[in-house]
């Protein structure tokens, strides 16, 4: 496949991220995040704003949370965006509603099925718990949510012409591997539900983010059949990118292909003598070595 | 919002045009039907429990099979797809058709789909049939990448949701992908489908219209008696690109993307706010971005889909935006004919612009017996109004506090 970066200047091409963090809790757990107080700094959450969420949306409204907690100094988040990329969020209460459904008709149906349980909704709840004003959606809903939602960011953060959204939270969930129900939807298996949290702006030259995003699009045609289904996994793999990215404690890239061919690359900038070097991958290959 | 200075960008111009609603699923056919103000609403069978209070809506009466050759399926074939994937799929071939696009597999052209609740209905219809892939470990890729594979779309391809605003956010975000020249062009739109559960659960939250007797009347945004809103199903797809590819492939011009404008009301994940503010900025947002004034706005198709607070609210944001513009500015809810199709609901209005360009008439709402006072606007009630429409506004508004606004021009 060929690719070519979005812009000539590699490593800005796409966007910096300015913090980050991710979290994750067994199913078992999760329960405890629910309720758990917010880190300090952060504004605090509406009362029982948790209570129903889609566990999905549980873990990242805590990452989130996390990553503001992280951030050097206080930032102003009232026309941020948010970009929710989860992946086959709200199955167990989807399955709960469904066998109620069956077995006592429409009225047996809970309201908050579509406003918790939709693509939309985990972007709703972290827009809505941190009185956001910049625009949000979903993404993705699948298994190739991380690459959709990575692009998607990308697309508003940097190519945003109509957006105006100088500041965007992407957020990306993902179940290690996907809760096993019985009959009456409830889960057999313990699972652990992953978020991660990145803050995004627009790459600029002159900004010392350590950490960056790199959209390089193919310029040959893909072919009919979709590719792979991507390894379930991924979004743990990726996350321990981010981490050793972020800390250098090993210089490492990694790359996520898209299903058209398109790949967003983690760039690591350092600062050598006054010069600010930007390592990319030297093979797409090296993605799979942090796995 | 301030959204960025569009000066210096080509016009991402509209070629191609597809839809399935409950006013039919042809350009002319549904612009007709909506001077006409004639409703696609009536009587369904709403599911499981025949005790289920709504038993109304404004389904699809009949999915055209797409052209042969558009999409490689034969006509059995397609009959044989689920009813979500041949809603997106008739209207998206349509499209292709319509703008005469060789999509040929190549990178350059994308796919966005606005779809809320794609999951959440794959699982429910599975389940109804007797399926369990709600209750089993499968990972279902999403419906955008077979559509476009159906479709010989070999670029970026991504299903985007901002609930009921999700189809013009898949508009917005096709027009960034052109403007950053990652595509030449791009298709999109968005689709929904009536689902047992789906009615069932904007019922429970008192959503629907409960008019029971009278479906036909049931959906009368800004009246007095609205009681909420009629779930539709349906939407609409469109193939945009520059204007300068457009002419120099000779290709038919319905309309220019001229703005978009979006926030988040960032209050709460079922009710609108009360205070027009997020929405005003979307839409002056949106006029900003396709650098018009209120005064040159000819046309709104409002959201309003007949709910008691989000009426009133949509009233007052437009107030906030247009200023002392508003009153000589027509405003009207198609949703009054074509019951509220969720997902694709944007893109929808955004094809009732086109139509009133087109037919220079800003399209009635119907059922507006008696406004309500607290949306004083220049409504259209039951007839359309004859005037000259160049410059048209859209709102979307979502749950979870989505707003949008899309700004369409003349060609």
């Amino acid at each position: 496949m060929n690719l070519i970066a979005s812009s000539p200047f590699p490593g800005s091409a796409g966007c910096s991220i300015r913090g980050h963090a991710v979290v994750a809790s067994r199913l078992s757990s999760l329960a405890a995040l629910r309720d758990a107080a917010v880190p300090p700094g952060c504004p605090a959450l509406p009362p029982r704003f948790l209570r129903q969420s889609d566990e999905h949306t549980v873990v990242a409204v805590r990452a989130v949370l996390a990553a503001m907690a992280g951030l050097p100094e206080p930032m102003n988040f009232d026309r941020c965006g948010v970009i929710a990329a989860p992946c086959q969020a709200g199955r167990i209460a989807a399955a709960r509603s469904l066998t109620q459904l069956q077995a006592s008709g429409a009225g047996g149906v809970s309201p908050p099925i579509v406003p918790q349980c939709s693509l939309h909704s985990l972007g709703d709840a972290v827009s809505v718990a941190l009185g956001m004003h910049g625009p949000h959606i979903g993404v993705g809903g699948g298994p190739d949510a991380l690459a959709e939602g990575l692009f998607a960011a990308v697309s508003l953060v940097q190519g945003g012409t109509g957006s105006g959204c100088d500041l965007a939270w992407l957020v990306v969930t993902d179940w290690d591997t996907e809760p096993l129900l019985d009959a009456a939807g409830m889960p057999t298996n313990d699972p652990s539900c992953r978020a991660l949290a990145m803050l995004l702006a627009p790459a600029d030259p002159a900004d010392d983010d350590r950490l960056s995003l790199s959209l390089h699009m193919p310029t040959a045609a893909v072919g009919a059949a979709l590719p792979a289904d991507p390894p379930a996994g991924g979004l743990a793999a990726f996350c321990r990118a981010v981490e050793m990215c972020a800390t250098g404690s090993v210089l490492t890239s990694w790359a996520v292909s898209c299903p058209w061919g398109a790949e967003i690359r983690l760039v690591v900038r350092e600062q050598v003598e006054g010069l600010m070097l930007h390592r990319i991958p030297a093979a797409v290959s090296r993605r799979r070595e942090a796995a | 919002m301030t959204p960025p200075d569009r000066s210096a960008l080509e016009p991402v111009v509209i070629t191609g045009v597809g839809a399935v609603s409950p006013l039919g699923c042809a350009f002319d056919e549904i612009a007709d039907n909506l001077l006409a103000g004639r409703s696609g609403v009536r009587a369904i069978n709403p599911g499981p429990d025949a005790g289920e209070p709504v038993q109304f809506a404004a389904p699809v009466a009949r999915i055209p099979s797409p052209l042969a050759g558009t999409c490689g399926l034969h006509p059995g074939e397609f009959e044989r797809l689920g009813r979500l994937e041949q809603l997106c799929l008739s209207p998206l071939a349509a499209a292709v058709a319509d703008a005469g696009l060789d999509c040929d597999r190549g990178p350059r052209i994308g796919l966005v789909l606005g779809l809320g609740a794609e999951h959440l209905t794959t699982w429910e219809l599975d389940f109804l049939e007797g399926g369990e892939r709600v209750l089993g470990d499968s990972r279902d890729r999403t419906l955008v990448h077979r559509l476009a594979r159906r479709l010989g779309i070999g670029g970026p391809a991504v299903t985007v949701a901002a609930a009921c605003a999700s189809s013009g956010y898949a508009m917005a975000m096709g027009r960034t992908w052109i403007d950053s020249g990652w595509v030449d062009a791009c298709v999109v739109g968005g689709c929904d489908i009536l689902s047992p559960t789906a009615i069932a659960a904007f019922s429970h939250l008192r959503a629907l219209s409960r008019r029971t007797d009278d479906p036909a009347r049931a959906s009368r945004p800004f009246d007095g008696d609205r009681d909420g809103f009629v779930m539709a199903e349906g939407g609409a797809f469109f193939v945009l690109e520059r204007q300068t590819a457009a002419r120099a492939r000779a290709a038919t011009i319905r309309g220019e993307l001229a703005g978009v404008g979006m926030s988040s009301d960032g209050q709460h994940l079922a009710m609108p706010s009360p205070d027009p503010v997020h929405a005003a900025r979307a839409i002056s947002a949106a006029l900003a971005n396709a650098g018009v004034a209120p005064e040159e706005i000819d046309y709104v198709n409002a959201h309003a889909a007949g709910t008691p607070v989000g009426d009133i609210a949509e009233a007052g944001a437009i107030r906030q935006a247009l200023g002392a513009a508003t009153d000589g500015i027509p405003v009207s809810s198609t949703k009054s004919m074509s019951g509220h199709m969720i997902s694709g609901a944007a893109a929808f209005e955004a094809l009732a612009c086109l139509a009133a360009i087109e037919r220079q008439a800003a399209p009635p709402t119907i059922n507006l017996d008696r406004p309500d006072v607290q949306c004083r606007l220049d409504h259209v009630p039951h007839v359309f109004r004859p005037r000259r429409i160049r410059v048209t506004a859209s709102n979307s508004f979502g749950f979870g506090g989505s707003n949008l606004c899309l700004v369409l021009r003349a060609a």
